[in-house]
């Protein structure tokens, strides 16, 4: 047995910290996932006016600052009474700002973060061994995904034209947020009550430009088709066989044009998610299409046991089509994100925020153990010797702590959206895998429904713009100051990176006694429960194969391919995910009762 | 143009500084002295380190968000050479049983301390530096080492430090106040928040040049051009204070006799007293809580993401985000300032409180000088109004 260790893990937000065993087959035997950071910025909205959270919690995540604007402006429009006079236009353009967010950071995350993981030097021997083809495959990733400052052999790479260009298309949907929002990031239009700007005219018309810049580089890069004909056959495919049969009568065609030439380029048609949809599944790859090689992510970031994972989602967006206000309870049911809990076993079930729950059993937290964890109060460790990462699955070894849904870690994100909207092309290619006796739930699908989602939303996004805002209407509504006494809200909501939810309590003072978030990567990164069942990303990288292609060329510990694809796909944020305040739930009954340590 | 090319720009001040980039575009204004570099060559690439404490990333974010110049416009006409950025390289972190394994070029703790070994290189900082518990730095760990620990050794084989954003430079929303504020213990490089004696690099005795680049984020102008700045010479980077305000910000940016308020968009409505009180309206800010005439900053003139919008343009009351002190400084963030009582009165002397009568928001409070009569004569009306308008105000502030 060999310990293999990642820390940092780089290309993510924040410091994660990924322990390994690896077995003489080199296969992952057990994980510990680390938060590395303790900040305690849930303690700082204590005793402050409730109305500055909206800023103060965008400054937990610079990459998701909009989703925590949000959230925040959820819970504490609960916690006004003010949520059903909520203008439908402010809702409209908190629309607008977060889907701008979260395809933003669904492209910084595809094409800066994780598609450079191609180019790790491990595929270039694994290609290698498709003669040709696979040299000529080789340099057409190299020439598209590597990153800065890269060498390989002591040879400086050139950044990919994939990567240089997504850049700017980052730059240009941040000056898309900036534009209604102020700036970006850290935002700070959303506030309240609504939002504090009224879009103009002019603004619609430069939102709609950018938006068809946008498509341009999506049709060009991206895609390689138009996006309407993708969508038309993928999203809207009558069913998830047919989304599947479109989208591998689509690569067959690249493939038999492209294995004579060996020509992989964008002139050729290969967009970016044709690379990552044929070469990165055995299934579809090699199986269906025939190629002789691929990167098998298929394989990788399994789940073993349906009973011990779940897949969740809040729900997001707002409903405008019924005008002003939104129930902030209801949320998601009838909303783009819908509001849903799916179990191992892909059933889907009704969500109800009150079977959440927060324990710190193998966190760098004081409080009680396994029978009662949600009582007592959480204190963070104080003594430095405590800090130890080296102590294995059985002791404390991270900040983040380990929410549950009824007892069960829940994956969180993109992929649990395209379950529970039950996208034709995930769900499609999820029945693929299994009928082909293989896991649904994958490194590769969770990256396909990453770029899948921000196809969808891109489409979704000019709709709001051009359609649902009145620059007209109503944008904001005078809150009540003395609602804030003795009062309490919730705000769910749905970030990038998945599931995020605010909970506030005030005192007779009117300010803040408790805050409380619950951020999604204290759901994909949690650490082992009072149970001893480890959490998402440890779960995915146990059976996970430690090298390339499934140990295709040996086992190479040092150059850990299945931890950083694996651990990587999930776009991890460790700054969100580090927070000290246990939340405490009393039994309500379905009633809206909860309290935080 | 001939005479561009020995401008120290930095020095300039704000209005020929503005009127000069704002005319050529700031990217046409660095490529004037890529030849420059080119003939000299004595300049080969300048080394870049950058690493990450305890912070959000926003200010890596803005920074990609720079345009004119954009960070790969820097990077080929400075001649810039990222040598660590923990968000933007193909590297990670990989222990073998506990042994470092593999090269730079796969692992990047081999390849930051051989960076770091090799000295003479820029070193940013982003984020803010753990020293609890008890000074152990042990609340923020980074590759099997404390990120104080990364710090000392990055920060004594720099040749320069730049600190960016709130969380570096002063300590930002980690040492904002909290019942454990004192445990984390999170400091800036040169600063706790207004306080130079508890910055880390004192605490450790290690005596290094600092820039400071205020902001939540930081705007990627006032970071790419110091940076340009910096790399063309233009600072002596040993004698950088004579361009730096007392809490080392560079003057051209965060100038000391100028607020916001002074260019802000909606300042015509000040001037002829129509305020704001609820939100979403067009009017001035300033009822509903707005820090803008007590902040230093110029992004009422440079705006943000592309000068598409700014916080006051987009109705959002200034939260002074660049002032040492942020947060508590400002917070309540939507309360009238000159009715707050600051949280901790020891941080934020520059800030009015309830000592200061309303009279605090003096022209050289707003930062006029006496060249603006015009404006001076509005706020003179204005102070006019304001005694008639106090009792509103504090029917409000009663709330």
């Amino acid at each position: 047995m060999t310990n293999v260790t990642i820390d940092p893990l780089t290309r993510i937000q924040g410091h994660f910290r990924l322990s390994t065993e690896v077995n003489e087959n080199g296969v992952i035997t057990d994980a510990q996932s680390s938060g590395m950071l303790f900040r305690g910025l849930e303690r700082i909205l204590v005793n402050r006016d409730p109305r500055d959270a909206a800023r103060i919690t965008q400054r937990v995540c610079g990459v998701c600052p909009t989703a925590h604007a949000i959230t925040s402006a959820n819970a504490l429009e609960d916690l006004f009474g003010i949520a059903d006079q909520i203008p439908k236009d402010a809702l409209v353009t908190r629309n607008i700002m977060q889907s701008l967010n979260m395809i933003d950071s669904h492209a910084t995350h595809t094409y800066a973060l994780w598609l450079p993981d191609l180019v790790n030097p491990a595929y270039r021997d694994v290609f290698a061994t498709a003669d040709n083809m696979g040299t000529m495959l080789w340099r057409e990733l190299l020439h598209r995904f590597a990153p800065l400052s890269y060498k390989i052999d002591g040879i400086s790479i050139p950044p990919g034209q994939a990567y240089v260009n997504a850049i700017k298309e980052k730059r240009r949907l941040h000056g898309s947020i900036a534009l209604i929002a102020g700036k970006m990031p850290h935002q700070m239009s959303t506030i309240f009550g609504g939002v504090t700007y009224k879009p103009t005219v002019a603004d619609i018309g430069k939102l709609t430009y950018y938006h068809q810049q946008l498509m341009d580089f999506v049709d060009k890069y991206t895609l390689g088709i138009d996006h309407s004909t993708w969508l038309d056959n993928t999203y809207r495919a009558s069913s998830p066989q047919r989304a599947v049969e479109f989208v591998t009568g689509h690569l067959q065609e690249l493939t038999e044009s492209s294995m004579s030439s060996n020509d992989f380029s964008y002139s050729a048609g290969w967009g970016d998610i044709d690379m990552l949809l044929a070469f990165g599944s055995e299934t579809i790859g090699e199986d269906i299409l025939g190629l002789p090689v691929s990167f098998k992510f298929d394989r990788t970031g399994t789940y073993s046991d349906p009973a011990n994972i779940g897949f969740l989602s809040y729900g997001a967006y707002y409903d405008v089509e019924n005008g002003d206000g939104y129930d902030p309870l209801k949320f998601g049911q009838n909303s783009f994100h819908k509001a849903a809990f799916i179990t191992g076993s892909l059933e889907h079930k009704k969500f109800d925020h009150m079977k959440i729950t927060e324990e710190v059993s193998h966190s760098f937290y004081t409080g009680e153990g396994d029978d009662h964890p949600f009582d007592g109060d959480t204190e963070p460790v104080r003594n430095a010797d405590e800090i130890d990462y080296h102590g294995g699955s059985q002791s404390k070894y991270t900040w983040i702590k380990a929410p549950r849904y009824e007892g069960v870690p829940c994956e969180v994100g993109p992929i649990a959206r395209m379950i529970a909207m039950q996208e034709p092309l995930t769900t499609g290619l999820m029945n693929t895998f299994s009928d082909n006796g293989h896991p649904a739930v994958n490194t590769y699908i969770r990256m396909v429904a990453r770029v899948q989602e921000m196809l969808i939303l891109l489409e979704r996004l000019i709709q709001w713009v051009t359609s649902d805002l009145d620059p007209d209407g109503r944008f904001s509504v005078p809150i009540d100051m003395s609602m804030a006494k003795d009062s309490q809200g919730v705000g769910l909501w749905e970030g990038a990176r998945g599931a995020l939810g605010h909970w506030i309590k005030t005192g007779t003072d009117s300010k803040v006694s408790k805050y409380q978030m619950v951020v999604p990567t204290t759901w994909n990164a949690s650490p082992r429960d009072s149970n001893g069942i480890p959490g998402p990303i440890e779960q995915a990288l146990i059976g996970t194969k430690v090298s390339a292609a499934e140990n295709m060329l040996g086992i190479d510990n040092s150059n850990p391919t299945g931890i950083l694809h694996t651990s990587r796909a999930y776009d991890p944020c460790i700054a969100c995910a580090v927070h000290t305040i246990d939340l405490r739930q009393k039994d309500g009954k379905g009633e809206r009762v909860f309290d935080i340590v | 143009m001939g005479e561009l090319e020995n401008t120290d720009f930095l020095s300039m001040d704000r209005r020929t500084f503005l009127k000069v980039v704002g005319a050529m575009g700031a990217s046409a204004f660095l490529g004037l002295h890529r030849s420059e570099i080119s003939k000299a060559l004595e300049l080969s690439k300048t080394r870049v380190i950058w690493i990450h404490g305890a912070e959000c990333t926003g200010c890596s974010e803005s920074v990609l968000n720079g345009r004119d110049p954009d960070i790969f416009q820097a990077i080929q006409k400075l001649s810039v050479d990222i040598a660590y950025h923990e968000m933007l390289i193909q590297q990670q972190g990989i222990f073998v049983d506990g042994e470092l394994a593999s090269t730079s070029e796969l692992n990047s703790e081999i390849m930051l301390d051989e960076a770091i070994e090799e000295g003479g290189y820029i070193l940013v900082v982003e984020g803010a530096i753990a020293n609890g518990p008890d000074g152990t730095g042990k609340y923020c760990m980074y590759g099997e080492r404390t990120f104080k620990e990364l710090f000392t050794k990055a920060a004594s084989n720099a040749t320069f430090v730049l600190a960016i954003g709130m969380c570096a430079t002063y300590g930002g929303i980690n040492s904002a106040n909290s019942e454990i504020v004192d445990l984390m213990d999170f400091r800036g490089v040169a600063f706790l928040r207004r306080d130079p004696s508890k910055g880390m690099l004192t605490e450790l005795g290690i005596d290094r040049p600092v820039i400071n680049i205020a902001g939540c984020p930081s705007n990627p102008d006032w970071v790419l051009l110091t940076l340009a700045a910096v790399i063309l010479g233009k600072i002596d980077i040993n004698d950088p204070d004579p361009i730096l305000d007392e809490f080392k910000r560079p003057l051209v940016f965060f100038p000391e006799n100028v607020t916001l308020h002074w260019n802000c968009p909606r300042r015509g409505y000040y001037d002829i007293g129509q305020f704001d009180t609820e939100f979403s309206g067009d009017a001035c800010l300033w009822k509903l809580g707005c820090k803008g005439p007590y902040t230093h900053s110029d992004c009422a003139l440079r705006k943000w993401n592309g000068s598409v919008n700014m916080c006051t343009q987009a109705g959002s009351p200034c939260i002074s985000c660049c002032e040492p002190g942020f947060f508590d400084n400002s917070t309540p963030f939507y309360k009238n300032v000159q009715t707050v009582a600051p949280s901790n009165s020891e941080t934020d002397s520059s800030f009015p409180s309830n000592e200061n009568n309303e009279d605090t928001i003096t022209p050289a409070a707003i930062g006029l000088g006496a060249t603006a009569g015009a404006t001076v004569i509005g706020s003179a009306a204005y102070a006019a109004r304001r005694i008639v308008q106090k009792d509103d105000n504090k029917k409000e502030m009663d709330q």
